[in-house]
């Protein structure tokens, strides 16, 4: 077994790597240097997160004190493996993907070095063992991505950089107040299965606390009203909305809840309070409301941004229901959300890549010459929506059940409005592909376009990768459910 | 393994077909017809072995599981065969249109293995998963001719299936919970001793809305009449003659298992089944359209279906086990007379569809003349449909009927409304006899209006090639078998295991009685209705009241504008106005006001340092005076760094002071 220390390494090499490629002065055409200097950095950092997901025992070591009970440190336990895992998976192959994606854009030693940042600062949170330590990173995060957002230098990347800062900090600011309080209020906030305060009930106070907690680190998680700032997000490359607002970023912020609610207040003393409800049905609002305004939008990515809006509030939903069913149906669904969202957004953006065309109605009969991308879109929408076969529909059938085995008006209520958002989904994600497949006679924009065609193969890999992973957790979910079923019962 | 074959191998067989495709058409049409034909050989053998299946660990922790007894071996036959004898007959059908065909076969033998999964499945969540695998995959027929109206068309199909596989899914999430299971074999005992009854009868409904979207029921019946008339003909056979059974299938099984004998599902399978089977008529009647009448004739005969099994579970509730079986016997025996009826029908409708590319009624009238074997099918599906005595409705309706008449006779105080019920079962039958008296006449006796016309529909005597008409004649012969007693009382027995059935007397003159009034309605309805007010000058009118949509007037607007302006009024007045600008503006205000302190503060400090430790010294005149000590110091450390980096190192040691303070704080106060 490897001392917790080894996570360090992981955890800095992405952030050092990038940072170095800030002063690299590698001319904008050295393409294939860069990419082999920052594939070679990715996949060492992932195998390095593997191996300490594997065999790095599980203590907890304090890196830095800061003052009293604050101090920054890290711990691997289940949920944090299980994040990291997910995400040290996805970064290789989203890598490949940005390579082709980003190969005429302007800046990229910027770019590239802010997005392998991003990954050092996610994997820190993830292992984070404390809510300090989770606060910072969390605002690391958001101040190593607003680069990325602004890359184009457009008025409407501006726009939305300005947006996204203004949202994600100020609202993590709210978080501030319950990582000083928690951390006061108990074990210096460290995560403990079962919570780490040293009360017996929610005072005013605490209930304030997670109130903000809930809301500060749901910025993240873009719930409603603070959830404004993904959709205007999507202005961004491609691969920072597939990989950062689909799943890293935005999956932060649900984990974070995770953390709050089952590792800090704990299930206890938060069930049945006035602070709680409130937060549940602020996420089973955001899950039709937000469905409903994706099913509105008429630009693709805006439209899938708005989507995955109303899906983290799925994930929201399970964790609150305060049930051991619940955080395991809600970690599922970030993980098969991940998946999926990964898939669409992907090929959204090999849409956009090869035709130079966002709108949703530019897509009729796209489907002709791009099959193998829209079988693929097809196929993820199908997951989304819940059917079976297809990994979206273990976690959502997870979610329903847990839903009504919680057996309160507030969660049977959840029950609904997730179905009701999921018929939505299917509106808005299943009409892109009848579009795509079954243009109305005439509307056949890519006819006589035999130009378009599939994208190349590294933006195909990592599509075809995460399609398979789509139905391969579909058919065989047993594994990870039983995984996630250890974490949820606080045995990993 | 015989189950294995039977649902997995079309689904590779789909595969191999359409590679085959891309190279040759002509050798993928044989392998199609050849996979069906092998497929309907297997399935027969179902009848021998009655193997039962598992896949465990497959999607959910229970897995899937198959199984067979009499009623889904019959059905899983059906199935093939009715595959068998489209395919046969689409190769004619399409030999015009060349395009898309690949497609069309790959999810066509999709939807065939997903429907034997859905006909053999052992458990709900095997049932749910190749449900919504064929309603994805025959939303292909639906859109298949990529006209506007097929767009529209499989976008309600799309919708539907949706939804009704969303609440199939909430209802089997419901019944889990409340039974823990849902094996259909453990079913009945578990909900019986179930903990939350109270859950039951919302999951029943919730499965019954499920099923109900794909069976076409009232409400949720608006696809069938659209998408029918659009699709290919061979694939308009299969969803009515299948599709739309896998729905009954669903809500049988679920009637027969968990909420057999509740007497409030009763009336919730039996009102909508009612409101299915008169409105289905009604519009069939009005129609012009060839496949749209056929369309509505399958909402309709779906409508006798339901209301048999409406009828079957309230008898159960009421404790009549011979009326239970005689329901039961009615709608498995009129699921199955549907079925082949449908596919002749729509192969001859087909067969006017490939030859002239139009279905209005005016259009194709007199079409049929001088062509006997087309006439013949044509004939014995209406025959059959109307429920003529020695074809084979009518026996399944009079068992209908005799499940009705029982539910008069045993069920006290809610006799009134069967007897309602009743009537509204013959005039339904009547208007059935009604309308295809209207096809009939007007394809095979009337002439066309022009008379040039007339004479190329009577020229073209070869209207199909051989096999086209082996399939279309060969269905229909089946009209005739089925309506022998002894065949099908067999039949009956076969599939639901129900012994008295073989003391059951079909031409008495009671039940001969019900059938007459029925065809007399028919015959009055026709000659007046029909011939007075939906025939003027001699052509056929449309006074179908296209207003009353409920799809346009209800569904579309509720989903497309109001719900995303109500939420998004909702966003707009709770989040952005009401909270996010005010918060935004009191929290500038506030920072204005702090910097405001904080600046007033610094101006403080400085005051205050001028008048003490920095105080200038006044000079006296001609005298040189040494500065004080902290003038010196300031002015070396201005000296020693330039402009800029002195602010930004002021900041910094601000920023750090800041820090040690709130740490400080900290550390004392806490």
């Amino acid at each position: 077994m490897i001392s917790p220390y080894f996570l360090l390494i992981p955890i800095l090499l992405p952030i050092a790597g990038g940072f170095s490629l800030l002063f690299l002065r590698l001319p904008g055409d050295a393409d294939k240097k860069r990419n082999l200097y920052l594939e070679t950095i990715v996949l060492i950092t992932s195998i390095l997160v593997w191996t300490a997901v594997l065999f790095v025992r599980r203590e907890a070591v304090q890196i830095i004190s800061l003052s009293g009970k604050f101090s920054i440190g890290f711990r691997p336990d289940g949920l944090s493996c299980l994040f990291a895992g997910m995400v040290s998976l996805m970064w290789p192959l989203v890598m490949l993907y940005a390579f082709e994606y980003m190969e005429e854009a302007q800046k990229k030693n910027r770019f590239f070095a802010f997005y392998i940042m991003t990954y050092g600062v996610t994997l820190g949170l993830s292992f984070s063992y404390n809510v300090t330590t989770l606060y910072t990173f969390i605002e690391m995060l958001t101040l190593v991505t607003i680069p990325l957002v602004c890359h184009y230098g457009n008025h409407e990347s501006m726009y939305a950089g300005r947006k996204y800062a203004a949202f994600t900090i100020g609202g993590t600011g709210f978080a501030f107040f319950a990582v000083v309080l928690t951390t006061v209020y108990g074990e210096g906030g460290l995560f403990i299965y079962g919570g780490s305060l040293h009360v017996s009930r929610m005072t005013p106070i605490l209930q304030l606390a997670f109130l903000c907690g809930f809301f500060g680190f749901g910025v993240k998680a873009a719930v409603f009203p603070l959830h404004d700032w993904l959709p205007t997000a999507s202005a961004a490359p491609t691969p920072v909305t597939a990989l950062l607002h689909a799943v890293a970023v935005v999956n932060s912020g649900v984990f974070a809840v995770a953390r709050l609610v089952y590792f800090t207040f704990g299930t206890e003393i938060l069930s049945g309070t006035l602070s709680l409800n409130a937060a549940l049905l602020t996420a089973e609002f955001t899950m039709v409301f937000a469905a409903a305004m994706a099913l509105k939008q008429r630009h693709f990515k805006r439209r899938l941004a708005y989507s995955t809006v109303s899906n983290l509030s799925y994930m929201l939903f399970g964790i609150l229901l305060l049930t051991p069913a619940g955080l395991t149906a809600g970690l599922l669904h970030m993980v098969f959300h991940g998946i999926i969202k990964m898939s669409l957004f992907l090929c959204a953006g090999a849409f956009m890549h090869v035709t130079g065309n966002e709108y949703i109605y530019q897509i009729n009969g796209v489907g002709r010459r791009m099959p193998v991308i829209f079988s693929l879109y097809t196929l993820a929408g199908f997951s989304l929506v819940g059917i079976p076969l297809f990994c979206g529909f273990v976690s959502k059938w997870r979610l329903v059940n847990a839903g009504i085995e919680a057996g309160r008006a507030q969660s049977l209520s959840g029950v609904f409005a997730l179905i009701i958002s999921a018929f939505l989904c299917a509106m808005y994600i299943l009409t892109v592909s009848v579009r795509a497949f079954f243009p109305v006679e005439g509307s056949d924009r890519y006819a006589d376009r035999s130009d378009i065609k599939d994208p190349g193969r590294r933006m195909l890999i990592p599509i075809v990768f995460f399609g398979i992973l789509n139905v391969l957790l579909g058919i065989r979910p047993g594994p990870l459910i039983g995984y996630i079923e250890k974490i949820a019962k606080g045995l990993l | 393994m015989l189950i294995f074959l039977i649902v997995f191998g079309p689904f590779i067989l789909a595969g191999a077909s359409y590679m085959i495709g891309k190279k040759n058409e002509n050798c993928r049409d044989l392998f199609v017809i050849g996979a069906t034909a092998a497929e309907l050989m297997l399935s027969l053998l179902l009848f021998y072995a009655m193997p039962s299946y598992r896949i465990a660990a497959f999607m959910t922790e229970d897995g899937l599981s198959f199984t067979t007894d009499g009623f889904r071996a019959v059905y899983a036959v059906i199935t093939a065969f009715m595959w068998a004898g489209t395919t046969l007959f689409a190769k004619e059908y399409f030999s015009k249109e060349r395009e898309n065909l690949n497609r069309y076969w790959f999810f066509t033998l999709l939807t065939l293995g997903a429907t034997e999964g859905v006909m053999l499945s052992g458990d709900l969540m095997t049932a749910f998963l190749f449900f919504e695998i064929l309603s994805f995959t025959s939303f292909t027929w639906v859109i298949h001719e990529e006209s506007p109206e097929a767009v529209r068309a499989g976008y309600t199909y799309l919708f539907i299936a949706v939804i009704g596989g969303l609440v199939l899914f909430m209802g089997l999430a419901l019944l889990k919970y409340s039974a823990g299971t849902l094996s259909f074999d453990a079913l009945r005992e578990a909900v019986r001793v179930s903990a939350d009854q109270q859950l039951i009868l919302p999951a029943g409904i919730c499965i019954l809305f499920g099923f109900g979207c794909k069976a076409g029921m009232f409400p949720v019946h608006v696809w069938l009449p659209k998408a029918h008339p659009v699709a290919p003909s061979p694939a308009s056979a299969l969803l009515s003659g299948i599709l739309t059974k896998v729905g009954v299938y669903g809500i049988l099984m679920i009637s027969c298992t968990a909420l057999m004998g509740n007497g409030i599902f009763a009336l919730s399978v039996l009102l909508p089944g009612v409101i299915t089977m008169a409105l289905g008529a009604v519009l069939a009647l009005f129609s012009v359209n060839l496949k749209r009448t056929l369309a509505c004739s399958s909402m309709s005969q779906i409508g006798f279906i339901l209301t048999g099994t409406g009828m079957m579970l309230i008898l159960s509730s009421g404790g009549n086990r011979e009326g239970t079986g005689i329901a039961l016997a009615g709608l498995t025996l009129h699921m199955v007379n549907h079925s082949l009826i449908k596919l002749t029908l729509f192969m001859a409708a087909g067969v006017v569809m490939m030859n002239l590319r139009v279905l209005t009624l005016d259009e194709i009238r007199g079409y049929g003349r001088n062509k006997p074997f087309l006439m013949t099918a044509f004939a014995l599906g209406a025959l059959g449909i109307s429920g003529v005595p020695l074809f084979n409705g009518y026996l399944s309706k009079t068992l209908l009927h005799e499940g009705i008449v029982e539910g008069i006779h045993c069920i006290k105080g809610y006799g009134c409304l069967f007897s309602v019920i009743e009537w509204i079962f013959l005039i339904s039958g009547g208007l059935t006899f009604a309308y295809m008296l209207k096809l009939f006449i007007c394809i095979f006796v009337q002439r066309n209006r022009d008379e040039r016309v007339q004479q190329s529909y009577e020229r073209d005597r070869k209207c199909m090639n051989k096999p086209s008409c082996a399939a279309v004649f060969g269905s229909s012969l089946l009209m005739i078998i089925l309506g022998q007693p002894f065949v099908s009382i067999r039949l009956i027995r076969h599939m639901t295991g129900f012994e008295e059935i073989m003391d059951f007397r079909a031409f008495t003159a009671e039940n001969l009685k019900g059938a007459f009034i029925s065809l007399a309605i028919g015959a009055f309805v026709y000659l007046t209705v029909v011939r007075r007010v939906l025939m003027k000058d001699g052509s056929y009118v449309d006074l179908r009241p296209e207003k009353l949509d409920l799809e346009e007037l209800v569904y579309r607007p509720l989903i497309t504008r109001y719900l995303p302006s109500i939420m998004g009024k909702a966003a707009y007045v709770f989040g952005e106005n009401r909270i996010l600008k005010p918060l935004s503006g009191i929290c500038l205000k506030a920072a204005i006001v702090v910097t405001r302190i904080l600046e007033g503060l610094t101006d403080g400090c400085i005051l205050l340092l001028r008048k003490t430790v920095m105080r200038e010294r006044k000079v006296k005149c001609g005298e040189e005076t040494e500065p004080g000590f902290l003038i010196r110091l300031s002015t070396v450390l201005a000296a020693g760094a330039g402009q800029l980096f002195s602010n930004f190192s002021f900041a910094m040691m601000m920023t750090c002071i800041g820090i040690i303070i709130v740490l400080c704080y900290i550390q004392i106060f806490f």
